[in-house]
């Protein structure tokens, strides 16, 4: 009988056309404990905005389940649980069969609720990418994972993860006398491989706080289309980047407008740049990345050596790959042309 | 037999390797001086947030078995010197932890001393820093608070200036030699840091505080639960949806009722409303939630949310219509909104004496570009400071300036 109601569809939340026209209502609101100027923060504002009242969160550890709801207290208005550092992944999909199977049995009214698990880049990159990367492949749930990323492990006070960039200060990584730079991996490109390596996730993107409608109607794109979704946000972080919190929007504006983090959305396997990145993919200059860069205080130690590494690496993303800055593969005769051309 | 008991209230974040330098080089300084110490930072401050109170420890005893005595407490109860090295904390310290707002003199005993970096008189500092039930001493060093972030150090020799000046304040286990000796050796020291700590020796100023001095308002605090009255499974119960801010017009969010931020900003947004464009970026770049929407469509900034950050001010397109100012300039946490739809002629009078003070609006939040710190040091060393060294924590770093 209660089959009868019960449906997979997802909510329909059409794009906000325009700032005037985004929800007046918080769902996330004050008295969170996060730092002055705080991108994850105002990410999770946004994203439960856009998102609506019919919605669970879930949230992995991390800056935003420690800073958030912490002695008893809490800013969230919609239902949130804390769920463990790895599993964002399987929260999200325990979640979303949680709720399909309630409704079934008729134990629940049968409604569409939205469930968004958020994961940091330690919890999201490093620990819980198998989850993710698990619940990216069941198609029959509806549920989007959110990775925030402020580059590092920050609520424990900054230690390096698989997603802090090339040479950063950070306190697994300081810069000594002797070697100036410990960290010298590049960031993993995480919404690259949640799109290619996930032929039946519907909808992965990046967003950035710095554009504020653009991220949030990102987040209704994902939840309307429905399935397992995938986003992943650029925070600047004014603790762990080591800068003044005033200039916490200029920086992820920087970041997009230098070519380092890419804005995009690959629908049904369809990549589409977007706003400013969209702007560098129609043949606008990027500008360099020491403009970004010598702003943190993370980077403070860099000789020219390193911005030209750092800058050639860039250059690489947006000039040989396949897909520029989203997909790192180069096809063979492409290759040869290169050569050739040498 | 005896012991010291010191607590360094700072900024989390900006100040916490300016902290850390503090109570580490009291223990240093009382090595020096034959007697054993501890340093320590407060559990319930980490992880330390940029801008939210934080608090480290340090306490110097003369055997070891009454250093081990005062290690056995969580976090000491009392303290005989509280060194506060940031003065808009005057107003009282809203920790990491669910505490409510604690007047900054709460910890320091009868007759122990306040010791603060400021530009400001003790007079209007009292303005400020809580009645306390007893009296005690309020130590100036004049200095602006000392502000950098995580990785690259602000080099104004304030942590040695503490030291000096604590010399002249616990002479029984610091001496000046002893703290000269420390600072000397200690890795990020050197003989003109030494002239800086002796020089504030002798320049720091003493005033005798009593009880009816200071400010009378009692300050936030709530009922915290009972173990027994806790819901099952740790849950918590969210906060309702806010509502219209008037005849069904704008919109006031409801907000955490435990945690308050008066106390976390340095600086607060002033907003001319009249020059306002109803742009709305203000509202909806804010990480806290903190613009209200007025009837009339323009944003109040709600001060128990405010923590201070600026952005606001960053993304405004209206020159001077969200301006940040430094907390000493007020005394309330009035809404600016009904002052200013009360008299908007007065409103605008006040808000221009409020951004024109440059002493006010000038910001010093850490790292903007490599080489900032010194520039801005030299600048004060021009205007007859004391000079500087460059350099990063723990080391004299030439190499990292290109």
């Amino acid at each position: 009988m209660a089959d009868a109601t019960f449906s997979n569809a997802t909510q329909v939340l059409e794009p906000f056309r325009g700032i005037k026209k985004v929800t007046i209502e918080e769902y996330f609101t004050s008295g969170h404990r996060t730092c002055q100027g705080c991108e994850s923060a105002l990410i999770m504002k946004l994203m439960v905005k856009a998102a609506g009242p019919r919605t669970i969160v879930l949230g992995s550890t991390g800056c935003m389940y420690v800073a958030n709801t912490t002695y008893y207290t809490t800013p969230w208005v919609v239902p949130w649980m804390h769920t463990q550092l790895g599993s964002s992944g399987s929260a999200a999909l325990g979640t979303a069969a949680g709720l399909k199977a309630l409704m079934k049995k008729g134990k629940m009214k049968a409604e569409s609720i939205n469930v968004i698990a958020f994961c940091g880049d330690g919890g999201g990159a490093d620990m819980g990418l198998n989850g993710i990367s698990a619940t990216l492949t069941h198609k029959d749930y509806n549920c989007l994972i959110l990775l925030y990323d402020n580059e590092s492990y920050a609520n424990t006070d900054i230690q390096l993860s698989g997603m802090t960039p090339y040479g950063a200060n950070t306190t697994f990584s300081p810069p000594g006398k002797v070697i100036r730079n410990i960290h010298t991996r590049w960031k993993k490109n995480m919404a690259g491989m949640m799109a290619a390596g996930h032929p039946e996730c519907r909808y992965v993107a990046t967003v950035c706080g710095s554009y504020a409608v653009e991220m949030m109607n990102k987040v209704r794109r994902a939840l309307t289309i429905g399935g397992p979704t995938f986003i992943h946000s650029l925070d600047p972080c004014p603790k762990g980047w080591d800068y003044d919190p005033m200039l916490s929007h200029e920086m992820g504006e920087l970041a997009i407008e230098t070519g380092l983090f890419p804005l995009y959305e690959v629908e049904d396997g369809v990549v589409k740049y977007y706003g400013k990145t969209k702007a560098l993919i129609e043949g606008r200059k990027r500008k360099p990345v020491r403009e970004y860069l010598l702003k943190q205080g993370r980077f403070a130690h860099f000789t020219e050596e390193d911005l030209g590494y750092f800058q050639a690496k860039v250059d690489e993303m947006w000039e040989k790959w396949e897909i520029p800055a989203v997909i790192p593969f180069r096809r063979l005769d492409a290759s040869k042309a290169a050569l050739e051309v040498k | 037999m005896s012991a010291l008991i010191c607590e360094v209230v700072y900024r989390g974040i900006f100040q916490k390797n300016l902290a850390s330098r503090i109570t580490r080089g009291i223990v240093l300084s009382a090595r020096k001086a034959g007697r054993w110490g501890i340093a320590f930072g407060r559990y319930g401050d980490s992880p330390q947030r940029n801008g939210i109170p934080a608090k480290d420890f340090a306490i110097v005893a003369d055997t070891k078995e009454e250093l081990e005595q005062n290690m056995a407490r969580y976090e000491p109860k009392h303290v005989d010197v509280t060194i506060c090295v940031d003065d808009t904390l005057s107003k009282g310290v809203e920790s990491w932890a669910w505490y409510g707002l604690q007047p900054i003199n709460k910890l320091t005993v009868p007759n122990g001393t306040l010791l603060m970096t400021s530009l400001q008189s003790p007079e209007s500092l009292l303005k400020d820093i809580h009645k306390k039930d007893a009296p005690y001493k309020l130590s100036l060093i004049p200095a602006k608070a000392s502000f950098a972030g995580l990785w690259v150090y602000r080099e104004d020799h304030t942590e040695v200036r503490i030291l000096g000046a604590l010399a002249k304040i616990a002479p029984d286990f610091l001496t000046l030699d002893a703290v000269s000796q420390a600072i000397k050796e200690s890795e990020w020291g050197s003989d003109l840091k030494v002239a800086s700590a002796k020089k504030a020796y002798e320049r720091i100023e003493t005033r005798e505080i009593k009880m009816t001095e200071g400010n009378g308002e009692i300050p936030f605090s709530f009922e915290m639960p009972k173990w027994w009255e806790m819901r099952e499974g740790v849950t918590i119960p969210a906060i309702p949806v806010g509502k219209p801010k008037e005849a069904g017009k704008g919109y006031v969010p409801e907000r955490n009722p435990y945690f308050k931020k008066y106390t976390t900003r340095t600086m607060r947004p002033v907003i001319d409303f009249d020059t306002c464009v109803k742009c709305n970026l203000c509202w909806i770049s804010c990480p806290d939630s903190v613009f209200d929407v007025m009837p009339d469509g323009t944003f109040d900034a709600a001060m128990e949310a405010c923590c201070g950050c600026g952005v606001c001010e960053a993304v405004c397109p209206v020159e001077h219509c969200v301006t940040m100012v430094n907390e000493q300039a007020f005394d309330d946490n009035a809404s600016q909104w009904e002052m200013w739809r009360k008299d908007k002629a007065a409103y605008k009078t006040w808000l221009g004496t409020k951004i024109a003070d440059k002493k006010t609006t000038v910001r010093s939040h850490g790292f903007r570009f490599r080489g900032q710190y010194d520039q801005e040091l030299k600048a004060e060393l021009d205007s007859g400071g004391v000079e500087i060294t460059a350099g990063i924590p723990g080391e004299n770093a030439a190499h990292k300036t290109v």
